[in-house]
């Protein structure tokens, strides 16, 4: 229990002594926090925004001619043969007429003079869920583009290919955060705890005459390196979801942020978040008090 | 009639320190203390007697021989022996080693902040020292704002504060007028009437020509016994 109350004693201490360069170094790991946080966010509504996407996802194989229900089962045998998938539709060209006029609804006399057959048949393929990748995708599409009677394969290219990417590069972002996350925290911990050991040298060397155990010297700085973890996490984080509060209250009602449901952070990623801040910053302290106390 | 002591606190078997490159500080110097001892070192500046003294806390090595305090071999302690060994001694340095940025009390405290004693008891035991010390009106002071002789007096009550059971003081009258040399040397022969050992190293004549304690001599790295101790 004594030992608590040294350890805490020094602690306040230290703050009191060093209060302007404590004050930096939790700046900048609330700061690297906040950044990692926020793009990982980012990344995680992607991920999301990309489930619900590849959920809807569907191919659209026009045909150049409706085919007759022989040439039906040895297209779906074809699809099949290819890999399994969750649904192949055909649709005629009367009943995608159909669908176009029920789109156009109070505009679907502009159809009065159109021919009756002008739009394609088509078979709408939906591919199972664990084929996901942009290039499986893409491979898909090129054998459906090979079947007989084929004009061509739509699925949205574009956009999923500039969806997909734009994925990448957040993953790519989240990865450099993360590693500014970790080299802010262990470096600048570890730069400040071996400045306020130069600082202080002369109070450590006593402190080993007097007989202070090691315990007794690294514990206090432990505690500063666990402090500026879990504060520094805290402030990064509830940083984060004020300009997340911020963003939902701005950008409510509609628009194309509407379209997409985003959410915060669970409670475990929170609180893992602040368990790797706490131990990336003790891991600072701790390697410099090692050198230190070798020495 | 010789002084009766109870055990042996200082045990120095043929021990040599050599600084690089080619200094000898102490050459084969055997030497036994025993327990509530009080003992003067003498000897010219340069002699060796700081290094003698810092052999005996630790803060050096010997290059050959033994060094034990209380029946431990202190060459080899490390990690929680070796803090627990510096806990039971108390060194007044000779250039201080305070901590100028704390008050006289905090520097006080800290020896025995290391040993967990309660703050209560802590307080009561610096303000007791400083009276002692003719310092109580200086508890709040800054120490790098004290005169040479008043961090002495500092010095020497954090190397006693936390009741060692062996004291090395290094030099402690050297900034002193003969007013508070004689408080000085009063706690001192004090604390050995309690039982502690105390080692003096000084050039200082005046303060152990009136007393009949051990008075020992460095002379060209070696301990020669000049006089000895005898129960008062």
């Amino acid at each position: 229990m004594r030992f608590i109350f040294a350890v805490i004693r020094q602690v306040f201490r230290n703050f009191r002594q060093t209060w302007a360069s404590q004050f930096m170094t939790l700046l900048t790991v609330s700061l690297s926090v906040f950044i990692f946080a926020f793009f990982y966010l980012v990344y995680i509504n992607m991920l999301s925004i990309g489930d619900k996407l590849g959920y809807d996802l569907r191919l659209i194989v026009y045909l150049e001619e409706e085919p007759i229900p022989e040439l039906q089962e040895q297209l779906k045998r074809k699809i099949l043969a290819f890999d399994e998938v969750e649904d192949i539709r055909f649709v005629s060209k009367a009943e995608a007429i159909e669908r176009f006029r029920r789109q156009l609804g109070d505009d679907q006399d502009v159809l009065e003079d159109m021919p009756g057959d002008f739009l394609p048949a088509s078979i709408e393929v939906v591919p199972m869920k664990n084929l996901r990748s942009l290039n499986q995708v893409k491979l898909f599409s090129e054998y459906l583009g090979k079947l007989p009677g084929t004009i061509k394969v739509q699925y949205g290219q574009d956009w999923i290919e500039r969806f997909y990417y734009f994925t990448r590069l957040v993953s790519i972002i989240v990865v450099l955060s993360a590693g500014l996350l970790i080299l802010t925290s262990v470096f600048m911990v570890s730069y400040k705890i071996r400045l306020t050991i130069i600082g202080r040298k002369q109070e450590l060397e006593l402190l080993k005459l007097v007989g202070a155990t090691y315990n007794y010297i690294r514990t206090p700085f432990f505690v500063e390196g666990f402090l500026h973890g879990l504060l520094g996490s805290t402030l990064g984080l509830s940083a984060l979801f004020g300009l997340f509060y911020w963003i939902q209250i701005k950008f409510s009602g509609p628009g194309i942020l509407n379209i997409f449901e985003f959410s915060f952070f669970e409670p475990p990623v929170i609180v893992t978040l602040a368990i790797v801040s706490i131990l990336l910053c003790t891991t600072g302290s701790y390697t410099s008090m090692r050198k230190y106390l070798r020495t | 009639m010789t002084e009766l002591y109870n055990g042996t606190m200082v045990e120095l078997i043929k021990v040599s320190k050599h600084y690089h490159p080619n200094i000898q500080a102490l050459s084969d110097v055997s030497i036994s203390i025993n327990t509530g001892e009080m003992v003067f070192i003498t000897g010219r500046s340069g002699a060796g007697k700081t290094t003698f003294l810092k052999l005996l806390c630790r803060m050096e090595l010997p290059t050959k021989g033994l060094v034990e305090i209380d029946g431990a071999d202190i060459r080899r302690m490390r990690g929680k022996n070796l803090a627990r060994l510096r806990q039971t001694i108390g060194v007044a340095y000779q250039d201080f080693k305070l901590l100028t940025d704390r008050t006289v009390a905090e520097n006080i405290a800290i020896s025995m902040e290391v040993s967990y004693r309660k703050q209560n008891q802590i307080k009561q035991r610096v303000r007791d020292l400083l009276d002692e010390l003719d310092l109580a009106d200086k508890h709040g002071s800054m120490t790098g704002d004290l005169s040479r002789g008043e961090q002495q007096r500092v010095a020497l009550a954090r190397a006693v504060a936390n009741s060692p059971k062996l004291i090395l003081v290094d030099e402690p009258t050297g900034n002193l007028d003969s007013t508070t040399t004689g408080r000085v040397m009063k706690m001192l022969s004090s604390l050995h009437r309690e039982g502690t050992t105390v080692l003096i190293a000084t050039h200082d004549h005046t303060i152990y020509r009136n007393v009949d304690h051990r008075l020992l001599e460095l002379r060209g790295g070696q301990m020669h016994q000049l006089r000895d101790g005898v129960m008062q």
